[in-house]
């Protein structure tokens, strides 16, 4: 059976060529259908959605839209609705990630869009939401108004489930005209969502569109890229520098680059019964979507000095790994990744002869940790399972360590007393870090967040401010006017 | 392969701990009975994989509560197996293992202990009535039966099944004091909680995590992990270990 992706208003599904892709995993296959719009299409499709994003979503009350969000989010919460099934059954197949992994993310994510959550996301970033929905008193005098673009283009990455979501509301919550370009590796959940969205208010499926292009290819994309007011893109550096390349000047683009995470164990947390536990919450972070997400952490600093020296704790670690593998077992990897885990393990291996270095975890196994003795820099690992534990002699060392890769820090978690995070915020903060996290929690940011330490709807929106000067001397010209 | 020549009954074996266990046997050489109640196309699907691992298989459809079924069962084994050794005694009444909604001792009317003595210890009882001929013409024959680590320890006070699992465990030493002059062994398994199965799958993951913070292992059990220990008791590793019972839950319990 093949399971048709995307959401595609104004455009038949007899009228689009789909081009099917098959897709493996756990010994199951499904094939999907992605839609290939041809230039003109791509074109109609953004002109049809930009029109009514004019016409209908900009005059409704953020108030509906929040409503909509919440409602499609509700049924995917649903764990017996058809759609939520359909997802926990396709996406394991499709992201290669096991069905439990899929099933807690999907619950844990999608929490996150319901209408308390969707408030506190608008009221992080207005002081006065309801300038999203005409002129509102300016602090400073006047009056002041936000408006998103008419067009926001989202193009997607990974294969992380329903990371789409997260973009995808934040362009709807400020009235953005949306079209979406599905990742190849994740093609199910922002087209599902679309289509729960167009079902609960059809006026707002109109302004939204969920597509397809092969990455770099020419007609679909450049329709796409031209029409856009504002391009909001993931992948890797190199990806997004071709983007931006192809983009006009006056476009608004917003990137999110990959990241590296890391953690900091201070020696207060490792006592005999809180390293323990500890341990499990950052095999966790480790586990959750195999290092994919831009948050999971690939090295943790621990500091010595506390009841479980870091040597130890880094084999309570890998016990934690391969127990969570049992439950969550790795998804089969490509030849690609099997071979960047094989080249970080190589290179511990080397590192571990001369005894700066035990490498836990074999070939065979799911997971490989290291221990390294010396305090040392940040650096990437495998991915996949792989994690570096590094000892220090003070978490105040850790700053100077990850600073070399400022421009692609974002969440670092931390397990230390008050006045040691509050210290640490402020160093780590200097060199870039733009959240910290609790461990476990590292691949669940509280909604409202800063992603990538930005505004994720100020950043969308532009302002339209009256100055008290021309309200002032609109009264002047008012027909009552003494 | 350990269990080569010889006939391994697993009762409720069409999906779970009982597939697992089946499956088990069966890359051990063995020729596996797949009882099953009702779901025919799981069971027979159960036992394509254990020819496909390596041993013999035949699903036999047997309500294990009627005594008729099981009759029945046995005979159907003795013309077409011909011999019987093993007999592991799994199936059990159906239960939801659901922490938040399982009935408190006040709401646990007498008839729902009745359907897990049913379930439990009266299957085994027809079960074991019913083999013992066959098992009796076996020179290493032996008795598995499924408990639960409930009974030691009852983290999730689930009455009724933890009851008759109890009753199961005094049922099994009877039959090991008596059947061990015979030669025939009899011991139990009692897992902790096993997932995933269709009958854990109510139990949530704060109920998850404190299980597994309280176990030594850090993880629940998975159906593969029951297998081995039921096999090691079956088999000629466990021939001079009767009246047991082995706890297969990463040492929540430690008796």
């Amino acid at each position: 059976m093949t399971t048709f992706a995307g959401h595609l208003p104004g455009l038949d599904r007899e009228d689009v060529s789909w081009r099917r892709v098959s897709y493996e995993s756990w010994g199951e296959t499904a094939e999907i259908a992605l839609p290939d719009l041809t230039e003109a299409q791509a074109r109609a499709l953004c002109r049809h959605v930009r029109e009514n994003a004019r016409a209908r979503l900009k005059r409704m009350d953020v108030a509906r839209i929040v409503a909509a969000i919440d409602g499609a989010s509700e049924r995917l919460l649903d764990r017996t609705h058809p759609l939520r099934r359909e997802a926990e059954r396709m996406l394991p197949v499709v992201t290669g990630y096991d069905r439990e992994t899929v099933r807690l993310g999907l619950t844990s994510y999608l929490k996150t869009f319901q209408r308390p959550q969707l408030l506190r996301f608008l009221a992080e970033d207005f002081a006065d939401p309801g300038m999203l929905d005409g002129f509102r008193p300016a602090r400073k005098g006047g009056f002041v108004r936000a408006s998103g673009p008419d067009l926001l283009l989202h193009v997607w990455a990974g294969n992380v489930p329903a990371l789409s979501l997260w973009s995808l509301v934040c362009g709807l919550l400020v009235k953005a005209g949306t079209v979406g370009k599905l990742a190849s590796a994740e093609p199910l959940t922002a087209g599902w969502f679309a289509g729960l969205v167009a079902e609960i208010d059809p006026e707002i499926g109109e302004c939204l569109a969920i597509v397809w292009w092969k990455g770099g290819e020419e007609a679909g994309e450049a329709a796409f890229l031209a029409e856009a007011d504002t391009v909001m893109a993931y992948g890797g550096n190199a990806t997004l520098a071709a983007l931006r390349a192809k983009i006009p000047v006056t476009t608004r683009f917003l990137p999110h680059g990959h990241r590296i995470g890391f953690g900091l164990v201070a020696r207060e947390a490792l006592d005999s019964r809180r390293a323990m536990a500890l341990a499990r919450l950052a095999a966790k972070d480790v586990v959750r979507y195999e290092q994919q997400g831009c948050y999971s952490p690939q090295m943790i600093f621990v500091e010595r000095g506390g009841g479980v020296a870091p040597g130890e704790f880094a084999r309570y670690l890998a016990h934690e790994l391969a127990a969570l593998a049992h439950r969550h077992p790795r998804r089969t990897l490509s030849s690609g990744e099997g071979a960047s885990v094989a080249a970080w393990r190589g290179a511990q291996e080397m590192r571990a002869t001369g005894d700066a270095a035990v490498l836990l975890g074999a070939p065979e196994d799911p997971f490989s940790v290291v221990h390294l003795d010396a305090a040392t820099p940040l650096a990437p690992t495998g991915l996949n399972r792989t994690l570096a534990l590094v000892s220090v002699d003070s978490l105040d060392e850790v700053p100077a360590l990850v600073a070399p890769h400022r421009a692609f820090l974002q969440t670092a978690a931390i397990a230390a007393a008050p006045a040691a995070l509050f210290r640490l915020a402020e160093s780590l903060a200097s060199v870039g870090v733009s959240r910290l996290a609790a461990f476990g929690a590292m691949a669940s940011p509280e909604p409202g967040w800063h992603h990538d330490g930005r505004f994720s709807l100020l950043d969308l929106v532009t302002m339209t401010e009256i100055d008290q000067a021309a309200e002032a001397a609109a009264e002047g010209f008012a027909p009552y006017v003494d | 392969m350990r269990f080569r020549d010889r006939a391994i009954l697993v009762t409720g074996a069409s999906r779970g701990i009982g597939a697992a266990i089946a499956k088990a046997f069966a890359a051990e050489g063995g020729t596996v009975i797949v009882n099953y109640r009702q779901d025919a196309e799981a069971a027979e699907g159960i036992a394509a994989r254990c020819r496909a691992a390596g041993g013999e298989a035949l699903a036999i459809a047997a309500d294990v509560t009627s005594e008729e079924a099981v009759a029945a069962m046995a005979e159907r084994i003795g013309e077409e197996v011909g011999r019987l050794d093993v007999v592991v005694n799994n199936a059990f009444a159906p239960y939801r293992f659901d922490p938040d909604r399982r009935a408190r001792f006040p709401d646990v009317p007498w008839s729902a202990y009745e359907r897990q003595f049913e379930g439990a210890v009266r299957a085994t009882y027809h079960v074991c009535r019913a083999m013992l001929p066959l098992l009796g013409r076996s020179s290493s024959a032996s008795i598995v039966n499924l408990a639960s680590d409930l009974v030691t320890r009852p983290s999730i006070p689930y009455h009724d099944y933890t009851t008759a699992k109890a009753a199961l465990v005094g049922f099994s030493r009877n039959l090991a004091a008596e059947l061990g002059p015979r030669g025939i062994r009899v011991n139990c398994v009692a897992p902790g909680l096993v997932s995933p199965t269709e009958a854990s799958a109510a139990t949530k993951e704060e109920v998850r995590e404190m299980l597994i913070a309280q176990t030594p292992l850090r993880r629940l059990a998975t159906p593969e992990d029951v297998a081995g220990p039921v096999l090691f008791l079956a088999g000629p590793d466990g021939a001079f270990v009767t009246g047991q019972v082995l706890h297969v839950d990463g040492g929540l319990v430690m008796a």
